[in-house]
């Protein structure tokens, strides 16, 4: 849960603390961005890694955690969420620093070649260099499109629950079918210091995607008259007095009927977009950042582009492909964190040096 | 940028495209399917699925077909065009409607 603080309170202690100042920023804690992580690491570059989901993983956590990934090299078979698990645990000595839950939204070069970099929640830091490691944009919660009703955002509509707190003893609508919807669903309706003073739970048809345990367990407590299911789909609302007093449910039978609340609550899952990205100043071709295949720079040096999110001729959307593309990136980006070191390519087999970077011991060999 | 279902899906809605998307971005239609551009990545994976290639990168639209990018986002957001996200059997008559082109006026909104 994030802390409880008002943003006048947040933006001065970010006013006083200055910028963390680093030599790589990653954008994107994706199988790639976390890879990155490694490949900087084996260079002795320390990275900090930005994402707007609160748990790394990316794509492949987000839109597929169950499903089978069979063309990682040496890997024949891996969840998405197993494929981001070893990573992790790949890149757990180099100690990349995580700032999750947080997107990017300003990047600006400073008159001494490094970059001034700003998340939605005002951490700041001054970097040597950037890596975008941004897949297809930022995972955002998907907006329930009713005219008017996004006035109310923030105050009576909401898509995430920050503090559960806020909505107890409420009249609350949540609106969804996935795991989120029918969690809070039972959240809210259960005794405890949260419960709600009502709760229903409005779906467009009736047919769930979350856990079926959780489902059976939702049909018990509206079987025991604790919360509502409606299967319908919001199509208005009224307001009274400059406030959303309810909404306009159309169910199957074509009838429209009106669902009093205090708060709407709106779980329609995730979708990426590209966001401010568009905006950095960098050379763009169908919404990809587009780098050369020496270094994966883009057009401004000093900014990668790794993964997902960049384009060269012959590109191929392949997390192999972007594991590849991180090497390339982090020796690219030597001459400018480094300017005077020689680099050398070594082995993680047999290189001394790097078994002290990796925490291992030097094997003898006879 | 999007992708865009084009015309030869009208009379058809094969439907084979709504199972493989990541996003859930393909809303039906009385006789069509579109994909929603907001929620599209890009990813590309429903272009092989179609088994009447109704689907193109909106960037390799045909040239006959590059009316279809704003009629897949004015059908998306219509009030009757839900989110289609199991496969389904297809028309009735999808099979003598699959080669057929020109097919535009038999779209039912």
């Amino acid at each position: 849960m994030d802390p409880q603080l008002a943003p006048a309170v947040m933006d001065t202690a970010a006013e006083h603390d200055g910028p963390i100042e680093t030599d790589a920023v990653i954008v994107g804690a994706g199988p790639v961005g976390l890879f990155q992580v490694f490949e900087l690491g084996l260079l002795e570059i320390k990275a900090h890694v930005i994402d707007a989901l609160p748990y790394p993983g990316g794509q492949p956590v987000e839109l597929y955690p169950d499903k089978p990934i069979y063309d990682i090299p040496a890997i024949p078979v891996c969840t998405g969420q197993e494929l981001t698990d070893s990573l992790l645990k790949q890149i757990a000595p180099f100690g990349a620093t995580f700032h999750l839950g947080q997107e990017v939204t300003t990047v600006a070069q400073q008159d001494d070649g490094r970059f001034f970099v700003a998340t939605s929640k005002g951490t700041r830091f001054l970097t040597k260099t950037l890596f975008i490691a941004a897949g297809v944009g930022a995972f955002q919660p998907r907006l329930l499109k009713v005219d008017g009703l996004e006035r109310f955002d923030g105050t009576q509509v909401f898509y995430r629950v920050k503090n559960p707190a806020d909505f107890a003893g409420k009249n609350l609508v949540i609106v969804g079918g996935g795991d989120s919807a029918i969690d809070w669903a039972l959240n809210f309706a259960a005794e405890g210091p949260n419960k709600a003073e009502s709760v229903i739970l409005i779906h467009r048809r009736d047919g769930f995607k979350a856990a079926p345990a959780n489902v059976a367990k939702m049909r018990e407590r509206c079987e025991q008259l604790e919360m509502q299911l409606i299967v319908g789909q919001i199509t208005g609302h009224e307001e009274k007095d400059g406030r959303l007093s309810g909404v306009k449910v159309t169910g199957s039978d074509a009838v429209t009927r009106l669902v009093p609340l205090n708060v709407l609550l709106v779980f329609f899952g995730l979708s990426p977009k590209l966001g401010p990205i568009a905006d950095w100043g960098l050379e763009i071709e169908r919404k990809q950042l587009v780098v050369d295949t020496e270094k994966f720079s883009t057009s401004v040096p000093g900014i990668f582009a790794v993964g997902d999110i960049n384009t060269y001729p012959g590109k191929k959307k392949l997390i192999l492909c972007g594991f590849h593309e991180c090497a390339l990136a982090a020796f690219g980006a030597m001459p400018i964190i480094f300017p005077d070191k020689k680099v050398f390519l070594q082995y993680t087999t047999t290189s001394p040096k790097l078994h002290k970077v990796l925490g291992v011991e030097s094997p003898v060999f006879d | 940028m999007t992708h865009v279902v084009t015309e030869s899906c009208i009379r058809c809605k094969y439907t084979d495209c709504v199972d493989v998307c990541p996003v859930d971005c393909f809303r039906e239609g009385p006789n069509f399917l579109t994909i929603d551009p907001d929620e599209c990545i890009d990813c590309a994976v429903c272009i092989p699925e179609c088994p009447v290639s109704a689907i193109y990168a909106e960037e390799d639209l045909p040239k006959d077909q590059l009316h279809m990018t704003k009629l897949n986002a004015d059908l998306a957001v219509l009030p009757g065009w839900k989110s289609i996200t199991k496969r389904k059997e297809p028309l009735p008559d999808a099979d003598d409607w699959k080669d057929r082109t020109g097919k535009l006026s038999e779209l039912i909104r």
